[in-house]
C-alpha cells in the first residue's frame, strides 16, 4: 500500500509528509515537482498518476494543494489510495473547514495526528470523522480561541472497532429529529437544435441525525427500492410505455395513495439498480428484502446515492444565438424557458453565455433579472432569482470585436452553462413513504421531516452554434 | 484572605498567561529552554513549535533529549505530541531513540489503549537491532490484548517488523500469532492481519503461506464482511480475490455473498467486488453469466455509477472498465451516453473516455454507430490539440470496426469536408492519418480515392506542413499506391526525397520504398542517388540501410528480375479490420486479476521481474538498519550526534532501472501502420496482429524487416 502521503503546494513542494513504510528514498517527494513540470511541458495531459525510476506518485488536487501518496509496487491498490486521499481531504476540511496551504502551515499537530490514526502502514484504518473527533483531541487553529482543556484523557471509543464503527454510545439530544433531503441534480447535454444528447439524473438522499442513543431506522421509498418516475405527460413528450404500464401504476396509486399529490401523473416503474448506499446501511439486508435498514452516524451523512439516465426533456432550456460580424461586433441573443410545471419555481437561475475573448463594450436589452459581462470568464451572466414554470424570457446583447484579428484564431467551442434549483421536486419522482426511527432502550418518539429539491449538476450544458 | 490569594497565584502560574510564551522564530536556544520550563504549558507549547519547526525542514534533533524528558507524563496529549516528534525522527536518527527505550516498554503497559498502541507503533519503526529485541515482549503482550484497538495495531507492527528485521520477526515466533488473529472475534483485527500478511508475503514468499491460509478461512472473511469498516472490506475483499473456489457451487455462494457490496458507496469497495466475482463467475455455467444475466447487470450498473466520482477514481475505473471489455465486450454495450465526453471533465478523462466509446459501441446497432459518430464529430470539432487528434483518430477507429462502406464514406466527408475546411493547420496530421486507414478498409471505391487524394495533393509543400512522421508516412504511402490522383506526385516526391536525411527512419523507409514502386516514373538518376544515400551516409540507421541494400542488389541483377521488381512495385495490402489496441490473451487474464491496482493502470501485468525488482529495493532500505552494535556504542553514537555534526545515515541508493512507459497503446499502432506499409512489399504476408508486447522502435523493425524481406533474401541468396 500507500509508502508515503505528502501534503504538497501548487508547484509541488512538499509541506507537511508522513511516512508510513522506509521503502521509498526520502528524496523521492523532491522530484515530484520536476516530474510535474515535466508533464506539463510534454502535454496538456496530466494523469493522476506519474511513475519515475520504480515508484508511483499517485496525487489528487484540492484547492492549492497536491495530496501525493507514495507506492513502490505495481500491486498497490490505487482504487483504495485515491478513495482514501479523497476521504482524507473531506475528514480534514470537517477539521479545517477549508483545506488550504495556509490552513496546512496552520495545523501541522492535528494533521499528524490524524494522519497517524487514519492510516497504519499504508494501509486505511478509521476515516469517521464523527469517531476521530471523539479521541483525536487537538483542536485546529480555528478553534484556538474556545479551547477548554479536558480533563478525562483521551482514549479511542470502544464503538471503533465494533460492527456499528461509525457511531458512539451515548449520544443524547433533548430534542430528537431525522431531516431528510432529497437532492437531485440533473446534468445534461444539449446540442444547439434542443435535443437532449446526454443526460443523467443524480440523486442523494442526505440525513441529518439528532437521535440519542442507538437508533435503528428504516426507510421506505416508493415501493421497495422501484422507484416510480413521473412522465409528465404533455412535458416530456409521449412515451409509448406510458398507456402499457398504466393500469400497473394505478394499482401502485392506490396502493400509494398517501403520497400521491398528483393524480394526473401518467407513471411507469423504472428499477433503479444504481444504488450506492453508505456504510452504515445494512446491504446484505436491501440485497435479499430490499428494505434500507441502518443505524446512522450522529449529524450530517449522505444516506445513499443513485442515478438514473431516463431521458429527461431539459428543465431549463435556452435557446441561444450568435452571429458574428467579423472584426466588427458580435450579436447575441437568448430565449430562456422553464419547462417545468406551472406551479413550480426555479430559482437562482444563472445563464452563463460565453463570448469571445476579446470582445468588449457589452451592450444588453433584457426584460428579466439582470445581466453582466464578466471578462475573467469571457462570458455573459444572465442571473434570474425566480423564474416560474411555463414562462419565456428573452435577452439580447451586442459586444464589439477588435477590427484587426488572428485569422488563425480557434474558434470559440465553450458550451453555455445554467444552474438552477427547482424546491419542493423532485425530477425521478422518489418519494419517500415513511422513515421509522426505533431506538430500543430509549423508546422515545421522533418525527422526520423530508425536503425535496432538484437542482443543476455539475455539467448542465449547452452547445452553441457557431456562425 | 490568603488561601484565596494563593489559589489566584497558583492558577496565574499555571495559566498560559503567565508562563512565558514562545515565540514563533523558533530559535533553537529559546525552544530548549521553553521544553524545560517549570510551565506545562509552557512545555507542551515548546513541543508544538519544536514540531512546526521540524515540519518546515529546520533540524531540530539536538533538542531530542530534551523533549524525550516530557514523555513522562499523564497528559495524554502531550504524550502524543512527544511521540509525533519521536517517530519522525525513529527514521533519519535512530540512534537518538534508543534514550526513549525504556519509555516504550513502560508505555506499552499503560492502562490507556491509545499509548499502548502508541508506544508499539513508534517501536516497530526504529531502526536498530537492539531495539528491536525489545520489542520482544511488548509486541506479544499487545498482540494478546484484551481491546481490539490494541490488537490491529499490534498486528500490524509484525509486519512492520517483519520489514526491519526477517530473522528477529521468525525467532520470535510472532508470525504465529499473526496466523492466529486471522481467527479473531473483531473483523478489523481479522482485516488487519490478512492486510499485515499480505504485505510480508510481498517481501518474503517463503515466510507464510498467504495461499493456504486464505484457503482454510474462507469463511471467516465472509463472516467478517460485512461487519467491518468499508477499509477492512477492501482487504478481505483482495484476499478473496486470490481464492479460487473448488467448484461451481462455491463460486455461485462467493458471488451471492459479495454481491451486496456492488452498492457500497466507496468506489474500491465496489471494484473489489468486481475482481471477486469476475474471478468465480468463470467456474459458473456460461449462461449465468451471459450479457443479460442477472449478475452482469449489477456490475455494469457498478461501473456505470463509478463515473460520478471525483476524477482520479473515474480514471481508473476507465482503465478497468478497458480491460473488463475485452473480456466481455457486451457488458456495456446500452450505457454508451455515459461514457461522452463532459465539458468539465480533464483532459486525461477525456482521452480515457474516447478509448472506451469507440470500443463499446455495438456494430450491430446502426442507430447507436450513427450516434457516436455524431458525438466524435463534436468532438473532433473542438479546440485542445490532443483531444482533437485523438477525436479524428477515434473516427477511423469507428469506421473501420464498422466497416460498412456508406458509413465511411460518410466519415470521409466529414474529415475532408467539415474538419479540413475549418483550415486548422494542426488537424492535417490527424486527418491525413485518419483517411488513409478508412482507404485501406475500401480500398476499391474510386469516388472515395479520388476525392481524398484529390484533398491531399492539393496540400502544398506536405513535406514541411505535415509535422508528424507517421503522418509523413501515410502521405506517401498514398502517393505510392494512387500515383495516378496525384498529378503532382514526382515533384512532391522529389521534395521529400531532398529531405531523406532529415527525417525519421520511418519516414526514411516509406521514402526508400516509394521511390522504388514508382522509379519509372521517376527520373533514373532518383532512384540511384537515393540507394548511394540509404547505403553510404553514416546517420541513416542500420535498418533503413540494409532495406536498401537488398532493394539495391534487386535492381542491380542482371535481366532475369523484372518479374521480381513487378512484384515488388505492383502489390496491394491486405484489408484493415480493425486498428484498436488489444491485449494478449496472456496479458487480458493477468490484468483482470489486478483490477484496481497500479499495473491495471498503465496496463502493465505483474511479472517477476518487477516483483523482484521491488524486493531488491526494500533490501537495500533494509541495508541502513544498524546491526550488531552494543547498546552502550549506541549510546554514544547519539550522545556524538547531538553534539556535533548531523551526519545523514541513510545511504543514497541509485534508482531502480525499471521504468514503466505509459505509452504501449501509441507505439503499438504506430507500429501496426508499421508492419502494414512493410506488407507491401511481400504478397504473401498473414495477416498481422497488432502487437502490444513490442518494446522498442529499433527492435521491431528489424523484425519486420526481416519477415517482410525473407522471399527477397531467400532470392538473392540463391543468386549469389
Amino acid at each position: 500500500m500507500a509508502s508515503a502521503l505528502y501534503f504538497c503546494d501548487d508547484k509541488g513542494k512538499p509541506l507537511l509528509s508522513r511516512r508510513y513504510k522506509d521503502d521509498v528514498p526520502l528524496s523521492a517527494i523532491d522530484k515530484f515537482s520536476t516530474l510535474l513540470l515535466d508533464c506539463e511541458e510534454q502535454s496538456s495531459i496530466l494523469p493522476p498518476c506519474i511513475s519515475h525510476s520504480g515508484i508511483d506518485y499517485l496525487f489528487i488536487q484540492h484547492n492549492d494543494l497536491y495530496i501525493v501518496a507514495l507506492a513502490t509496487s505495481l500491486n498497490t491498490n490505487v482504487a483504495t489510495i485515491f478513495t482514501f486521499l479523497h476521504r482524507l481531504m473531506a475528514v480534514l476540511g470537517e477539521y479545517l473547514k477549508t483545506v488550504e496551504e495556509e490552513s496546512i502551515r496552520d495545523n501541522f499537530i492535528i494533521i499528524y495526528e490524524l494522519l497517524d490514526e487514519m492510516m497504519d502502514y499504508g494501509i486505511p484504518q478509521v476515516t469517521e470523522t464523527k469517531m476521530l473527533k471523539q479521541y483525536i483531541t487537538q483542536k485546529s487553529y480555528k478553534l484556538v480561541k474556545s479551547h477548554k482543556k479536558k480533563r478525562n484523557a483521551a482514549r479511542p471509543p470502544t464503538a471503533l472497532t465494533n460492527s456499528v464503527s461509525w457511531r458512539p454510545e451515548g449520544i443524547k439530544y433533548k430534542k430528537n429529529e431525522a431531516f431528510l433531503d432529497i437532492v437531485e441534480s440533473i446534468n445534461m447535454l444539449i446540442s444547439q437544435s434542443g435535443q437532449v444528447v446526454r443526460s443523467e439524473i443524480i440523486g442523494a438522499v442526505k440525513i441529518k441525525s439528532r437521535l440519542s442513543g442507538m437508533p435503528d431506522l428504516k426507510l421506505g421509498i416508493n415501493d421497495r427500492g422501484i422507484f416510480t418516475k413521473y412522465l409528465e405527460g404533455n412535458d416530456i413528450g409521449t412515451s409509448p410505455a406510458v398507456e402499457e404500464v398504466d393500469d400497473k401504476a394505478k394499482k401502485t396509486k392506490n396502493n400509494e395513495s398517501s403520497i400521491t399529490n398528483d393524480g394526473k401523473k401518467a407513471r411507469s416503474n423504472i428499477e433503479l439498480e444504481d444504488l450506492k448506499f453508505h456504510q452504515c446501511v445494512r446491504l446484505s439486508k436491501f440485497e435479499n428484502e430490499k428494505i434500507i435498514t441502518f443505524i446512522p452516524p450522529d449529524g450530517d451523512f449522505d444516506l445513499m446515492n443513485y442515478r438514473l439516465t431516463t431521458s429527461i426533456k431539459p428543465l431549463i432550456w435556452c435557446d441561444v444565438k450568435m452571429q458574428t460580424h467579423s472584426n466588427s461586433r458580435i450579436e447575441i441573443s437568448c430565449k430562456a424557458k422553464a419547462q417545468i410545471k406551472k406551479k413550480s419555481i426555479a430559482t437562482n437561475v444563472e445563464i452563463l453565455i460565453p463570448v469571445p475573448d476579446d470582445a468588449d463594450t457589452p451592450t444588453f436589452k433584457y426584460s428579466h433579472g439582470s445581466l453582466k459581462y464578466v471578462p475573467e470568464k469571457s462570458a455573459i451572466l444572465w442571473k434570474i432569482r425566480s423564474f416560474p414554470g411555463g414562462k419565456e424570457y428573452s435577452m439580447r446583447a451586442e459586444m464589439l470585436l477588435p477590427s484587426i484579428s488572428n485569422t488563425e484564431e480557434t474558434k470559440l467551442k465553450r458550451p453555455v452553462q445554467v444552474k438552477f434549483q427547482i424546491p419542493y421536486f423532485t425530477t425521478s419522482g422518489i418519494q419517500v413513504r415513511y422513515l421509522k426511527i426505533n431506538e430500543p432502550t430509549l423508546q422515545y418518539k421522533s418525527y422526520p421531516w423530508v425536503r425535496y429539491i432538484t437542482q443543476s449538476g455539475d455539467d448542465y450544458t449547452i452547445r452553441v452554434s457557431n456562425n | 484572605m490568603p488561601p484565596l490569594d494563593k489559589k489566584i497565584k497558583k492558577f496565574l502560574k499555571n495559566s498560559i498567561r503567565v508562563a512565558p510564551k514562545i515565540s514563533n522564530k523558533g530559535e533553537l536556544g529559546e525552544l530548549r529552554t521553553g521544553l524545560v520550563s517549570p510551565y506545562p504549558q509552557t512545555r507542551k507549547d515548546a513541543i508544538k513549535k519544536t514540531i512546526q519547526q521540524m515540519t518546515l525542514g529546520k533540524d531540530v534533533s539536538s533538542l531530542f533529549p530534551d523533549v524525550l524528558k516530557n514523555i513522562a507524563t499523564v497528559d495524554v496529549e502531550q504524550k502524543k505530541l512527544v511521540y509525533l516528534y519521536v517517530m519522525n525522527y525513529a527514521e533519519t536518527h535512530p540512534e537518538l531513540c534508543i534514550l526513549a527505550v525504556n519509555t516504550f516498554v513502560t508505555d506499552s503497559q499503560e492502562p490507556n489503549p491509545l499509548i499502548r498502541c502508541m508506544a508499539i507503533r513508534t517501536m516497530s519503526m526504529i531502526r536498530v537491532d537492539k531495539i528491536l529485541e525489545y520489542i520482544d515482549t511488548p509486541l506479544r503482550r499487545t498482540l494478546q490484548d484484551d481491546n481490539p484497538y490494541v490488537r490491529k495495531t499490534a498486528v500490524i507492527c509484525v509486519a512492520k517488523l517483519f520489514q526491519l528485521n526477517k530473522d528477529l520477526c521468525v525467532e520470535l515466533g510472532v508470525l504465529e500469532d499473526l496466523t492466529k488473529a486471522l481467527d479473531d472475534t473483531n473483523p478489523m483485527v481479522i482485516a488487519n492481519a490478512i492486510a499485515a500478511i499480505t504485505e510480508i508475503n510481498s517481501m518474503d514468499s517463503t515466510a507464510i503461506a498467504l495461499d493456504k491460509l486464505i484457503q482454510s478461512h474462507v469463511s471467516q472473511f465472509l463472516l467478517a464482511l460485512n461487519e467491518c469498516t468499508e477499509w477492512a472490506r477492501i482487504t478481505i475483499l483482495a484476499a478473496l480475490a486470490e481464492y479460487t473456489a473448488r467448484d461451481s457451487l462455491e463460486a455461485k455462494d462467493i458471488i451471492d455473498r459479495v454481491t451486496a457490496h456492488l452498492q457500497h458507496v466507496n468506489s474500491a469497495v465496489v471494484l473489489a467486488t468486481i475482481k471477486v466475482i469476475l474471478k468465480n463467475v468463470t467456474f459458473l455455467d456460461p449462461n449465468q453469466y451471459s450479457p443479460d444475466s442477472k449478475i452482469m447487470k449489477k456490475i455494469s450498473s457498478a461501473l456505470v455509477s463509478l463515473m460520478s466520482t471525483p476524477p482520479e477514481i473515474q480514471y481508473v475505473a476507465l482503465k478497468n472498465i478497458r480491460i473488463i471489455l475485452e473480456k466481455y465486450p457486451e457488458i456495456l454495450s446500452k450505457e454508451l451516453r455515459i461514457f461522452y465526453v463532459k465539458f468539465n471533465d480533464p483532459m486525461y478523462i477525456k482521452l480515457e473516455k474516447i478509448e472506451i466509446l469507440v470500443r463499446l459501441v455495438d456494430m450491430s446497432n446502426i442507430k447507436q454507430c450513427t450516434l457516436l459518430l455524431n458525438e466524435l464529430k463534436e468532438y473532433s470539432m473542438e479546440f485542445e490539440p490532443e483531444f482533437v487528434s485523438r477525436a479524428i483518430q477515434a473516427l477511423a477507429e469507428l469506421g473501420i470496426k464498422n466497416g460498412n462502406e456508406m458509413f465511411i464514406s460518410k466519415i470521409v466527408d466529414i474529415i475532408n469536408n467539415e474538419l479540413l475546411e475549418r483550415g486548422l493547420e494542426t488537424v492535417r496530421d490527424d486527418c491525413c492519418i485518419a483517411m488513409s486507414n478508412l482507404l485501406r478498409c475500401c480500398s476499391t471505391n474510386e469516388t472515395m480515392i479520388q476525392q481524398i487524394c484529390s484533398t491531399l495533393n492539393s496540400w502544398s509543400a506536405p513535406e514541411d506542413t505535415l509535422t508528424t512522421d507517421l503522418a509523413k508516412c501515410h502521405y506517401i504511402w498514398l502517393m505510392s499506391t494512387y500515383p495516378n490522383h496525384f498529378p503532382s506526385v514526382v515533384e512532391k516526391l522529389t521534395a521529400f526525397v531532398t529531405n531523406f536525411l532529415q527525417e525519421e527512419s520511418l519516414t526514411q523507409i516509406i521514402i526508400l520504398t516509394s521511390v522504388i514502386k514508382l522509379h519509372s516514373r521517376l527520373e533514373g538518376s532518383v532512384l540511384q542517388n537515393i540507394f548511394e544515400t540509404a547505403t553510404t551516409h553514416d546517420s541513416v540507421e542500420l535498418d533503413v540501410r540494409d532495406m536498401a541494400m537488398i532493394y539495391w542488389r534487386c535492381f542491380s541483377m542482371e535481366g532475369t528480375n523484372d518479374q521480381l521488381i513487378n512484384d515488388l512495385c505492383n502489390s496491394s495490402l491486405p484489408k484493415v479490420e480493425n486498428i484498436l489496441d488489444k491485449f494478449s490473451p496472456e496479458t487480458l487474464e493477468k490484468l483482470l486479476t489486478e483490477l484496481g491496482t497500479i499495473s491495471s493502470i498503465y496496463f502493465k501485468p505483474l511479472d517477476d521481474d518487477t516483483v523482484n525488482a521491488s524486493r531488491k529495493r526494500r533490501q537495500i532500505v533494509n541495508q541502513n538498519i544498524i546491526h550488531g552494535k552494543q547498546l552502550n556504542e549506541l549510546q554514544d553514537i547519539a550522545k556524538n550526534e547531538l553534539s556535533g555534526g548531523h551526519e545523514d545515515v541513510l545511504l543514497d541508493f541509485g534508482d531502480d532501472d525499471s521504468n514503466f512507459i505509459n505509452n504501449n497503446s501509441n507505439s503499438g499502432s504506430a507500429l501496426n501502420e508499421l508492419d502494414d506499409l512493410f506488407s507491401n512489399m511481400n504478397q504473401g504476408v498473414n495477416d498481422l496482429n497488432i502487437s502490444q508486447q513490442t518494446s522498442s522502435t529499433t527492435a521491431s523493425s528489424e523484425n519486420t524487416n526481416k519477415t517482410s524481406n525473407a522471399t527477397n533474401t531467400q532470392d538473392l541468396l540463391d543468386l549469389f
